[in-house]
């Protein structure tokens, strides 16, 4: 009976030691990670990764397809995208940015009209992110996208559907804008938004302005937009560099442009000492003697030829200067002169609501030079507003040509559009590269493996000197 | 949860419960082995009778017996020992271990101590004197060759570096195929964290089990079987190691026994690639100062030039014999010594042990230090109470570790060397001033790193302190029933330094990674066993008890990057600092059970059962049961078969249902800090950015149920023992199904995400093995025994997800990848040559000469081998001996990064063809607009032309691509051990010196220029078959004396 006594009791304790089991298996949750987000925490992320993706993979890999850059590492201009820059793009696009601001709208618009701020942030951002995609994919996910649950393999998007789909996106930021209450509204950090600090009159503005930018692509497509053109001409509409949208990089170690450290990481101290980016022949073209004040502040050795389309710079040839490919370089989103530039157009297209071509072409001029020369954060070389007047005054009525080799010029170091000036307006006149092997300058990127492999729905890839649908 | 615990115990408890009754005896005492240890399962018989027992878990037994009878007392593996029954009821007994016995006991799943008759499955025992033959760093390296169905994989000749180890294929497409190891009872983490990214300028830092002390370890069995692991539930899917350390033992005089045994060896490189002498750095035959690595320059003839290499003055361009690669790298040594004190009797043994290991690596500047105290002690309070307590605590200070891989300006591979390099001149690396010198520099004045300054001025150092201990308390009331508790802890303090001194090109500024790493686990069993006869013919063993462990893993890292003053590696010195923290902790509990029914001694059917409660699983679905069952029949004693040729035959069948655990936190949708905005080329943003901290949305979907992958497998095997023992043979043929692997799933990135974790897919092991053992000359004080062991396994993935027709298991560089793919083994995926298909030679392009990249990667093969074997002999005439490993891999593909660049570079003989004149590739066609196919006339620009832009066009990876296949020389030691009578003089009981050497010849191997064994995925990453720039593997030859007193 003692046996027996004791074998209960060695069980007995066994079982106790269990009791307890449940909460000591409760521990899987990641004590460093949070299971819901302030937008104030996701939104840094957003425009900070999209930066940090943009700058060295579009910004030093694609800016010598639209040739504003005469040659650039690991390129695509000759006609063969790689699986990585594809790739890369593609997850940050659809997974660091959309499905970030697709997690922020949803519980912006959850909360109701006092995140409508939020909201219509998030709005804003996934609008240009899917004018970005189309921009380099053509057909992409849309309607379908960013709903796993209901579409696990989502459907492709024509260019038109994706184009009037984000047109609309910001006409519901426009409202969501102008729908905000009075009192109670959710507190953007400054820190957050790291366009404007939160003020919405901006926001609106960017969206009404990004809105004529996708507008311009739909127009040149052949769609018939001029009630919507009119519309974003009647509505504010960004005029001036200090209501540009970009993203400061105070230079500080961790806060660099990417176009300064991928030389500082693998070649040495500066651009011009190391010859890595140089203008291209259109940059060359255009500002060479032209007396256009970019051609001092952009191109040094600025006495000696341009390296040649898909040659690096050497020390017999010009090279872009550390005026511009500096640690404190900012991020363009949007800058006012491409508003300009699109109103000059208009106008000489005969769009009343536009005004003077005229007009706009000086604005759009001087709102370019004066970025590059005066508005800049960090600016070496700077020069004065009456430089920037004396250049502008000279210049004769523009031509048509002359607005869109100024589009061209605007667009500089913006790389997607830029791509996207050209292909819209097939000026200025670009040759394809000697190595090229589609003889034209690339149209298009191919769809990315893993999509491929992923989405059943995934089209098949067309020759990358296809043209898009909007270049009609 | 509760109501399951409680159903099993009852049953557990009744059975326990129904057997304890009706003892009774006279004669009883206890079977305890040389080194005090109860012996149980020992055969008492009462001499001339049928009348007889076995010991119980406790090594006790009770007899009934008259006065004047003969007990005799027999084990397997022991020698049988007779003893009168005089007055006295007690008699206890201690048996000596036989050396030339035909049986062996093995130490098993939670360090039961079995028969190897008994056991229904295949487990394969390496002893500690093997292990120290020729003695290893790492000890996973030193089971290559003796152990049958275990592939191991040693990353590199970096000193203090990773090894990985399978058993019997990968059974997971997740990354858990490696088996846990298990210390005296207690399991130890072996995992791997690699310095830096894998692929990016890894720096290939030791596995957990690598401070296994060889020197401590008596045994070391390979348990390989789902049968037999199955008490470890869900982590016993890729097998167990169970080491049981050596413990106190008297010398054979009944005093304290002392042993020292020091090892002193050399190493060199184990191979050279067979450089080119005859033409210097450049390119297109013309000569360029700063193209070491690129040897296309001009023919050496003596010129010379206004630029020499290094110099950079003018100088005459001579060829260096092997490219001063002998110059450049050193002669390693290491110099390891033990000593151990033991001593044992009736009521404790005790060992103390210490182990010094210094070596120093080939490459300039590795190093490692590894200092090991261990103590092994347990006391006998009375007859029913013991206690037993271990601890290990090892120091590794490892430096200099070598970077691989790739984007890192500290690689240094063997397609460095340049044929005029003299490496020499890169000495001294730095001046008073403390900046660079001697510099590489090219014709337009860039500098590349003077290797030297990279070796001695950055530092790649671990300093990891390790405790591994145990202790346990075994309580045992009344005769056959014990109660033991025992908590282990494995502890892992893990502190990196990675640098890069302010002038290094490529980091001028200067950078540090402070990485520490602590990681804890936690094992702690509460075990009860009863044992008994329950009549003549059967036996009854039942063993029930519940386990506890918890693992945790805490990572710290600062990384600081511009540094102020250049030596100083303190976040306060760097203009920016970022920093991060890594935390995971699971836990496992676990009921288990096992019962072994034995009849007659030589039919033994176990039964186990093992319910497993996760905290990685969701909590209300967190509970899995593990059965199995094996059957062990000794036909030889069944049958009665006494026959000359045929000793001992056993037949064995098993079956057996274990898991693999899922990781921890995969099961809520989280939102993550976020330290790094990742750019391309590492050209990073780091947070707080502007003054701001980030989140980001987790991009993978959490698995809304979860459940652990399993394991279903069989096993049958044949055990013969022939000819009085003089040949074994052990067969075993498994086959294994995986199912529910844990896969996180790419699913479209249009749906805002990157993966779902899922249960899905299936792999399929199948194969089997044979080891044959055999003594063929034995005559008088000459003998020679071989061992053969072969294993074959096919690891097949089966099915993956529907839609989804391959998944990545690694992925390296230039697209190349490791991926399952449903039908087939692990498969080498990377890009072919656009080849014409019914010649299947590559298709030239007409402008250019060169070949093209085939439109899609394809798959290249197998990375897993077709066949693993080993052949061990040993000579032995009086106390000399001679032993020598072979052992061989067989199939399966790998991809060398490393002979691409020597090739690509021309720095190597092959690429000696057609350097002058015109160079056509021969192998390829032309095909027309027609398609009509002919022979290739176009010319390429040169040789170089030929293997940088034609073979090299795009990503493809085929011309790299080799049959993985080698037979090595393992090891080979000659010993000579004093015969007693000339020691008797001396204070020595033992005295043996040798020679021994590791790694001496590659005997067979496709792969040119490198060690086929290389691999760049060290033990911590699942994959195989990529090597890239890799530390050079060693030859080691040494010198060891051993002595006891």
């Amino acid at each position: 009976m003692k046996r027996l006594n004791l074998i209960i009791l060695v069980f007995t304790l066994l079982i106790g030691s269990l009791q307890s089991c449940d909460s000591t298996l409760d521990i899987n949750t990641d004590p460093l990670a949070a299971s819901s987000a302030d937008p104030n925490a996701v939104l840094p992320y957003i425009f900070v990764q999209h930066s940090a993706r943009k700058v060295t993979e579009l910004g030093t890999r694609i800016c010598d397809v639209s040739q504003y850059i005469s040659n650039t590492f690991n390129s695509p201009n000759r006609g063969s995208v790689s699986s990585f820059l594809t790739g890369n793009m593609w997850n940050s696009y659809y997974v660091d940015m959309l499905g970030n601001l697709s997690l922020v709208k949803a519980d912006a618009t959850a909360a109701g009209p006092t995140s409508n701020n939020v909201n219509a942030v998030a709005t804003v951002l996934m609008g240009h992110m899917f004018y970005d995609l189309t921009s380099l994919w053509e057909d992409v996910p849309f309607s379908q996208a960013l709903n796993g649950a209901e579409f696990p393999s989502p459907s492709f998007d024509s260019q038109v559907d994706v184009l009037n789909g984000v047109v609309a996106m910001y006409d519901e930021a426009i409202a969501l804008i102008d729908a905000l209450p009075a009192e109670g509204v959710f507190n953007i950090a400054a820190t957050s938004d790291m366009f404007y600090g939160g003020d919405m009159a901006s926001w609106r503005m960017l969206a009404n302005s990004l809105k004529l930018r996708t507008l311009m692509m739909l127009k040149n497509g052949g769609a018939n937009v001029d009630a919507k053109i009119n519309e974003a001409l009647g509505q504010p509409l960004m005029a001036s560099n200090n209501q540009a949208a970009y993203l400061r990089y105070s230079g500080q170690p961790g806060a660099q442009n990417g176009m300064l450290t991928i030389i500082t990481a693998f070649f040495g101290p500066d651009n011009e000492s190391q010859d890595v980016f140089g203008p291209g022949d259109p940059i060359d073209a255009l500002l060479n003697g032209s007396g256009d004040p970019r051609w001092d502040l952009w191109v040094a050795r600025n006495g000696l030829p341009a390296p040649g389309n898909d040659l690096f710079p050497d020390p017999a040839t010009s090279v872009l200067s550390n005026n511009i490919i500096r640690a404190n370089l900012p991020d363009m989103l949007m800058m006012p002169a491409e508003i300009d530039l699109y109103k000059a157009q208009l106008a000489l297209e005969g769009y009343a609501a536009a005004g003077d071509a005229n007009t706009n072409y000086t604005n759009g001029i001087t709102n370019a030079i004066s970025w590059w020369g005066i508005d800049i954060p960090g600016a070496i070389a700077t020069i004065t507003s009456g430089d920037v007047s004396t250049y502008v005054n000279g210049l004769a009525a523009p031509t048509m040509n002359d607005v869109y080799n100024q589009q061209y010029l605007a667009a500089f170091l913006q790389p997607v559009l830029a791509w996207n000036i050209y292909r819209i307006n097939k000026v200025p006149v670009l040759q394809a590269p000697p190595n090229s092997t589609i003889g034209t300058v690339l149209r298009r990127f191919v769809y990315p493996p893993d999509e491929i492999a992923a989405n059943l729905n995934t089209p098949a890839d067309k020759p990358t000197q296809t043209p898009m649908w909007f270049e009609n | 949860m509760k109501t399951k615990f409680s159903g099993m115990l009852t049953l557990l408890l009744a059975l326990v419960v129904q057997l304890t009754f009706a003892q009774e005896k006279t004669i009883s005492g206890t079977v305890i082995d040389d080194s005090g240890l109860p012996l149980p399962g020992a055969t008492v018989l009462v001499k001339g009778t049928s009348s007889g027992t076995s010991s119980d878990f406790d090594g006790k037994y009770s007899i009934r017996a008259d006065q004047g009878a003969t007990l005799v007392f027999s084990f397997v593996g022991y020698t049988t020992v007779e003893a009168a029954v005089g007055a006295s009821n007690t008699i206890n007994v201690t048996l000596q271990e036989d050396a030339e016995s035909l049986e062996e006991v093995v130490v098993t799943a939670l360090g039961i101590r079995r028969q190897a008759r008994s056991l229904g499955y295949g487990t394969d025992i390496v002893k500690g004197e093997e292990l120290t033959q020729a003695r290893e760093s790492n000890i996973v390296n030193a089971l290559q060759g003796k152990a049958t169905g275990v592939q191991i994989t040693n990353s590199s000749g970096n000193v203090g570096g990773s090894s990985k180890i399978i058993i019997r294929g990968v059974s997971s497409l997740s990354g858990r195929n490696q088996p846990i190891w298990v210390v005296d009872g207690i399991i130890i983490n072996n995992s791997q964290t690699a310095g830096n990214s894998r692929i990016s300028g890894n720096r290939d830092f030791a596995n957990g089990a690598a401070v296994v002390n060889p020197d401590d370890v008596e045994s070391l069995n390979v348990l390989k079987g789902a049968a037999a692991t199955a008490l470890y539930g869900s982590r016993a899917a890729g097998g167990a190691i169970i080491v049981t350390t050596k413990k106190g033992k008297s010398n054979a005089d009944g005093n304290t026994s002392v042993t020292i045994n020091s090892t002193f060896r050399f190493d060199d490189l184990f191979r050279v690639p067979d450089y080119q002498q005859e033409y210097a750095m450049g390119t297109n035959g013309v000569y360029n100062s700063g193209f070491n690595g690129t040897d296309w320059g001009p023919r050496i003839v003596g010129q010379t030039v206004p630029n020499a290499p290094v110099t950079n003055v003018p100088g005459v361009l001579r060829a260096v014999k092997d490219n001063g690669i002998r110059d450049f790298f050193d002669t390693g040594y290491t110099h390891i010594n033990n000593f151990a004190i033991s001593d044992a009797d009736e009521k404790s043994d005790y060992r103390l042990s210490m182990t010094s290991l210094n070596q120093s690596g080939i490459l300039p500047g590795s190093k490692l230090n590894r200092y090991t105290a261990s103590l092994n002690a347990g006391f006998r309070h009375n007859d029913k109470l013991e206690s037993r307590f271990g601890v290990q605590y090892i120091k590794s200070k490892t430096s200099g570790t070598g970077a691989t891989g790739a984007n890192d300006p500290n690689i240094i591979g063997l397609s460095f060397f340049s044929s005029t390099l003299d490496t020499n001149l890169f000495s001294p690396w730095i001046d008073a001033s403390g900046n660079q010198i001697n510099h590489i520099v090219d014709d337009a004045g860039n500098l590349s790193n003077n290797p030297l300054w990279l070796r001695h001025e950055n530092a790649n150092d671990r300093n990891d302190d390790r405790v591994i201990a145990n202790a346990s308390l075994t309580f045992k009331p009344f005769e056959g029933f014990a109660l033991t508790a025992r908590m282990g802890i494995d502890m892992d303090d893990d502190k990196r330094l990675l640098e890069n001194s302010k002038g290094t090109i490529q980091r001028l500024t200067g950078d540090f990674d402070s990485d520490n790493l602590r990681r804890q686990e936690i094992t702690a069993d509460i075990m009860a066993s009863y044992a008994r006869d329950l009549n003549e013919d059967i036996s009854l063993n039942v063993l029930g008890g519940f386990q506890y462990n918890a693992r945790l893993v805490e990572r710290q890292r600062i990384r600081g990057v511009g540094l102020l003053i250049p030596e100083l590696f303190s976040p306060a010195n760097a203009a920016q600092t970022i920093a991060t923290r890594d935390f995971s902790e699971s836990r496992l509990v676990g009921l288990y059970g096992s019962a072994e029914i034995g009849y007659k001694n030589w039919a033994t059917l176990t039964l186990t059962a093992r319910n497993d409660w996760s905290s990685t699983l969701p909590t209300d679905s967190n509970s899995y049961f593990y059965p199995s069952a094996s059957l062990a029949f000794v036909f030889t004693d069944a049958f009665a078969i006494e026959s000359n040729w045929l000793t001992y035959g056993k037949l064995r069948a098993s079956w057996a249902q274990v898991g693999n655990d899922a990781d921890p936190y995969q099961l809520k949708f989280n939102f993550l800090p976020i330290t790094t905005a990742t750019g391309q080329y590492g050209l990073d943003l780091n947070f707080p950015f502007n003054g701001a901290l980030a989140y980001s949305a987790n991009p993978t979907i959490p698995a809304a149920a979860l459940l652990p992958e399993e394991q279903t497998s069989y096993e049958f095997g044949l055990d013969m023992k022939m000819f009085n023992g003089r040949i074994g043979l052990d067969f075993s043929y498994f086959k294994n199904q995986n199912d529910n692997q844990i896969l996180p799933v790419a699913i479209p990135e249009s749906t805002g995400f990157a993966n779902k974790v899922l249960n899905v897919g299936r792999v399929d092991q199948e194969g089997f093995e044979i080891a044959i053992d055999a003594t063929p000359v034995k005559i008088g004080d000459f003998s020679w025994n071989t061992a053969i062991n072969f294993s074959k396994v096919e690891s097949k993935v089966v099915s993956l997800t529907e839609g989804l027709g391959r998944f990545q298991i690694a992925s390296a560089f230039n697209s190349v990848q490791v991926v399952a793919v449903p039908g087939k083994e692990f498969q080498l995926f990377g890009f072919d040559f656009l080849r014409d298909e019914a010649s299947g030679r590559p298709i030239i392009d007409p402008t250019t000469g060169r070949r093209q990249q085939a439109g899609q990667a394809t798959e290249l093969g197998s990375v897993m081998p077709d066949w693993t074997g080993g052949f061990v002999n040993s000579f032995t005439y009086k106390g000399f001996r001679l032993s020598a490993t072979i052992d061989a891999r067989w199939g399966g593909v790998m991809k060398s990064s490393t002979v691409e660049s020597l090739q690509q570079g021309g720095l190597t003989k092959e690429t000696l063809f057609g350097r002058e004149g015109t160079f056509i590739d021969t192998e390829g066609v032309l095909v027309d607009g027609g398609g009509v196919v002919t022979d290739n006339n176009v010319p390429l620009l040169n040789a170089e032309d030929y293997w940088t832009a034609s073979l090299g066009v795009g990503s493809v990876a085929t011309p790299w691509v080799y049959d993985a296949t080698y037979v090595k020389l393992r090891e080979l030691g000659l010993s000579y051990s004093f015969p007693a009578k000339i020691l008797d003089k001396t204070f020595l009981q033992g005295l043996t010196i040798g020679v021994e050497g590791r790694n001496l010849a590659l005997l067979y191997s496709k792969v040119p220029h490198i060690d086929p064994e290389s691999s760049l995925l060290g033990s911590g990453a699942d994959g195989f078959g990529i090597e890239r720039a890799n530390v050079p593997t060693t030859r080691s030859i040494g010198f060891n004396v051993r002595l006891s007193f």
